[in-house]
């Protein structure tokens, strides 16, 4: 198929691996969805933590939960991106084990406290949901696939982020000032997660041309701040001074001042060079060398001649 | 040799089981499996699947634990009352929702025979 042809037929779940789609368009498919597995797979890495710190067995639980789902997240994309003949999924988990993988700018940032979780867990998941939503109306079936059950997972994530934060914003005076502090913190990082709000990313006009991508950043930006602005004021929390977000009525549009914002910081998150992201690069991949001698016991069982399905 | 069959409407559809065809091979299995279940039907695509090469695992199977049937309330968004929540997180939800209404009844069905 050639690109005009492609561009004529984009539209929600048109194309599969039985399709013969053009390079450009199968490069571009596997750095989006490369980038969304890898950013499941260290979304997973920052919530892990508090599998061991949860204040109750039911927090313990659940976070556990959502670090499984996270991880099972990451798995399904690696499939869905594989299937474009690009890369192995070998490939693009030793990418990210050398820090050549990108991923969300939010998981360069350790959580320091079980205040700053639902930073993660409410306001980060629930940004990438509403981005989610829109994919499944992506052109590769597969992604759309694998985003059926992000989808179905998801909804727990962010609801029980949020009950995480009512907990603490109705609970004591200093629950309510570590909250307020940590949402100080990441709220810029929160500002970020949908990039610049001027992008000139050309690899955005070209995504949304082949179908890959459904929603211009700025507009999922705006539909985030609209559902979850309320959500924050409703838990007593105050947006800090600076960086300055502006609502205008008429245009129902959230304005955010891109000159508060930090964007060297950004692009340095965005090389993988910011130290504490490096770190958390070096600990994915610390795992992955612990494992894998797991990885080469199952890799070298010899293929026995029957399936043991057909036995019985 | 028995082969299984697995329908896709359109597209964008997930392919379905819909039920087996009995054929000497799998080019006749192929055939059978599109006059079978792709005549009346709206088809995109077939997947027939030799019934031997499927590997099972069944609900009953010693050690096996699936389909949500220990108490893991925690693990659902119906679990935590937040208020409204954005579209796609009621989506979600709404989604879990259906799923365990199809759990509960597939249990209760088999608890009456
Ligand atoms: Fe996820
Ligand atoms: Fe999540």
């Amino acid at each position: 198929m050639d690109l005009s042809t492609v561009k004529e037929r984009a539209g929600p779940r048109q194309f599969g691996p039985t399709d013969d789609m053009p390079r450009e368009y199968r490069e571009a498919a596997t750095r989006m969805i490369q980038f969304h597995a890898n950013s499941e797979i260290m979304g997973a890495y920052i919530e892990r933590p508090f599998v061991r710190q949860a204040p109750s067995l039911d927090r313990k639980l659940a976070v556990s939960a959502q670090v499984q789902d996270e991880i099972g997240h990451g798995q399904l994309l690696y499939r869905a991106a594989e299937n474009l003949g690009i890369k192995t999924r070998e490939e693009m988990l030793d990418e990210l084990a050398a820090g050549e993988g990108k991923f969300l700018n939010c998981f360069h940032y350790p959580l320091g406290n079980w205040y700053e979780l639902p930073m993660i867990m409410f306001f980060v998941d629930g940004a990438a949901m509403r981005r989610q939503a829109t994919l499944k109306r992506t052109s590769w079936e597969p992604y759309a696939h694998a985003i059926d059950k992000i989808c179905f997972e998801e909804g727990f994530h962010i609801k029980h982020g949020e009950d995480i934060l009512r907990e603490l914003a109705t609970g004591s005076r200093r629950d309510q000032e570590l909250l307020q502090r940590a949402f100080e913190k990441w709220w810029p990082r929160i500002l970020q997660f949908f990039g610049p709000t001027d992008d000139q990313s050309t690899h955005d006009d070209f995504s949304q041309e082949v179908g890959l991508k459904t929603m211009s950043n700025d507009d999922l930006r705006n539909a985030f701040l609209n559902a979850y602005l309320p959500k924050a004021e409703k838990y007593g929390l105050e947006p800090p001074e600076y960086p300055r977000v502006e609502y205008h009525e008429d245009r129902d549009h959230y304005e955010v001042y891109e000159e508060d914002l930090d964007w060297d910081e950004f692009f340095t998150v965005a090389r993988n060079e910011l130290p504490t992201g490096r770190g958390q690069i070096d600990k994915r991949r610390r795992s992955q060398d612990a494992v894998a001698w797991v990885r080469e016991a199952i890799e070298t069982t010899p293929a026995s001649g029957d399936t043991p399905a057909a036995a019985d | 040799m028995i082969f299984e069959v697995f329908r896709q409407e359109t597209e964008s559809d997930y392919h379905e089981h819909v039920g087996n065809v009995h054929a000497p091979d799998e080019e006749m299995a192929r055939l059978f499996a599109q006059v079978m279940h792709a005549r009346r039907k709206p088809a995109n695509s077939l997947w027939v699947v030799p019934k031997e090469e499927i590997s099972e695992v069944d609900a009953d199977d010693p050690g096996v634990a699936m389909g949500g049937t220990t108490q893991k309330a925690y693990r659902w968004a119906t679990n935590y009352s937040t208020g409204r929540m954005a579209e796609e997180i009621e989506a979600s939800e709404a989604e879990q929702v259906e799923a365990e209404a199809r759990r509960r009844s597939t249990r209760s069905e088999g608890g009456d025979d």
